[in-house]
């Protein structure tokens, strides 16, 4: 069964990540080393489990494009998102056991290295994929 | 008497595409052959260790995956019959591979194949994994890995390149000789995008893909092999060794991104230097002078300086020149503009990149906002230079990009003391 493992962050956060401060100080070359060294192994286990389908890091909000559909016809918008406002920044998809199994993993990046005041607010969604399932079969 | 595991696995993987080429040539069905194969060098992979190889390991491959082949063409003929009665098969009349009136040797098979992963019916992705897959023997997991995506994806994608090759009836041959210059091109572009996919430094995930860099060198050593005379065969295999002696300078221990001006030199493999260095020599005079001979060259060039400022930028910047000429690449224009401002100062180099600032091609992207950046610094406009570096980090989408950026900017605003 595969699940879809989520982190967000916003704006502000992306551009202390890349040694910008703004509310918060910037991260160090240390602590995004940290990061890296973490990301590396942490995805280097679930290949090596077998339970790594994908995993993709996503560019800052603010290279974001917004499509609106008003009355059939599209609108473009640049960088819809407010600073502060927290998107999706990451995911993973894990083909694995069980609900428990994929929240174990998420669990572990608990342990993900970075700046005390991200860390103390980080977290991770968990949310099963909807896959057709034959009807037959368990 | 037994066999040590890792012999097999290295005597598998060369023997893998010269056996599919042999089967598909004799044969055909360019997609069951490559299941047949597979099982052909299963069995082989859990009797060889065991067993002892036999007199003739690649003769044994190709009869075992031949009988394969002719299970799997009598279940599929089945299948076939019950869905639709009226199709026949026969395994002579389209199966049996052209060979254009000459007989094909065992690395001409493995070039064959190469020639017909890299066909123009197919995109250059399904080209990429088919190449990897049929030509390189990895697994689909192995090319997921490689290339960042789902086992799924790529399974979908060799099967549906697999269909078309089918579908379009493509015969098992060398492409006539006035296709072969066009499609030798094509089949040059993939080994390069496999080797550049093999060095790109991936956002934020920092996964390390050199074994994409290695497949890519096996490759074109392969396709060198077949062809020693062919000036931008040798190029590019030059080009890559070139390159790839750099690769342990290119990352700090912190897995920071390390400019060449700054790389520690003596982390340079000298082996591959050295050889990249003769094959493109070799070539040079040979001609005709294409693309990837003139990037090896400039490789070439910046390998045998001890630092970056007794490189011989006047002669790179010439190289880079002959290129433009070649082609019309902006990417190639702003480094022929750096090499300008090496030899004749920032200005000179400014004056270039100016041409590219009304091509909507470059005039957004991160590369000309950087050079821009730094052509400004030298030349001394640390305020103009700073708005640039900012334009830069704006546009660049890679973490570790943007972080080389942002330092330059906090660099240039410590030392003016100016701050936003």
């Amino acid at each position: 069964v595969k699940y879809m493992i989520l982190t967000v962050a916003s704006q502000q956060q992306y551009q202390q990540m890349v040694g910008q401060p703004s509310s918060d100080p910037a991260w160090t070359q240390e602590d995004w080393a940290a990061l890296g060294a973490f990301m590396q192994a942490f995805n280097q286990e679930l290949l090596d489990s077998g339970e790594l389908v994908e995993t993709r890091g996503l560019s800052a909000p603010v290279h974001a494009r917004r499509v609106q559909f008003k009355e059939g016809a599209p609108v473009v918008t640049d960088g819809p998102y407010a600073e502060a406002e927290e998107v999706l920044a990451g995911y993973w998809v894990v083909d694995c056991q069980s609900f428990d199994r994929a929240t174990e993993i998420a669990s572990r990046l608990a342990g993900c290295p970075g700046p005390e005041h991200v860390r103390v607010r980080a977290y991770a969604d968990v949310r099963p994929i909807d896959e057709h399932q034959p009807d037959f079969e368990g | 008497l037994t066999v040590p595991t890792a012999e097999v696995e290295g005597l598998l993987r060369s023997l893998a595409p010269q056996v599919l080429g042999a089967v598909v040539r004799r044969y055909g069905h360019f997609d069951l052959a490559e299941d047949a194969t597979q099982e052909a060098l299963l069995a082989a992979s859990v009797r060889w260790p065991q067993d002892d190889l036999p007199d003739n390991p690649k003769a044994w491959l190709i009869a075992v995956a031949s009988r394969r082949l002719t299970d799997l063409l009598r279940s599929e003929q089945a299948r076939r019959r019950r869905e639709e009665a009226t199709i026949e098969w026969s395994l002579t009349e389209r199966g049996t591979a052209q060979v254009d009136g000459r007989s094909l040797g065992d690395t001409d098979d493995t070039l064959v194949l190469l020639f017909m992963c890299c066909h123009p019916s197919l995109s250059a992705a399904s080209q990429i994994a088919l190449t990897l897959r049929a030509v390189g023997g990895l697994s689909a997991a192995e090319i997921a890995r490689g290339l960042l995506g789902s086992e799924q994806t790529v399974t979908r994608r060799i099967t549906r390149a697999k269909q078309s090759i089918r579908a379009s009836g493509v015969p098992f041959a060398l492409p006539a000789p006035e296709a072969l210059a066009g499609r030798l091109q094509a089949v040059l572009r993939v080994l390069y995008l496999i080797f550049n996919e093999g060095y790109a430094a991936t956002a934020g995930t920092m996964l390390v893909r050199a074994e994409l860099a290695d497949e890519a060198i096996r490759l074109v050593r392969a396709l060198h092999a077949g062809l020693p005379d062919d000036s931008e065969v040798s190029g590019l295999l030059a080009l890559m060794l070139l390159v790839h002696a750099r690769h342990r300078a290119r990352t700090a221990p912190d897995g920071s991104l390390v400019p060449m001006a700054e790389q520690d030199r003596s982390l340079w493999d000298r082996g591959l230097i050295d050889e990249g260095t003769a094959l493109i020599t070799d070539a040079l005079p040979r001609g005709p002078t294409g693309p990837y001979q003139l990037q090896a060259a400039i490789a070439a060039v910046h390998d045998e300086a001890a630092n970056a400022e007794v490189t011989d930028w006047p002669q790179i910047a010439a190289l880079y020149g002959v290129l433009l000429r070649l082609g019309d690449n902006p990417v190639v224009g702003l480094n022929h503009a750096v090499a300008v401002s090496m030899v004749a100062g920032p200005r000179a180099g400014l004056e270039l990149v100016q041409h590219l600032e009304s091509d909507p091609r470059i005039n957004a992207d991160r590369r000309f906002h950087a050079v821009r950046a730094h052509l400004l610094e030298m030349d001394g406009d640390d305020a103009a230079a700073l708005d640039a570096y900012r334009s830069a980090a704006r546009a660049a989408t890679n973490v570790q990009q943007q972080r080389y950026l942002n330092q330059q900017i906090n660099r240039l605003q410590s030392r003016s003391g100016t701050r936003r």
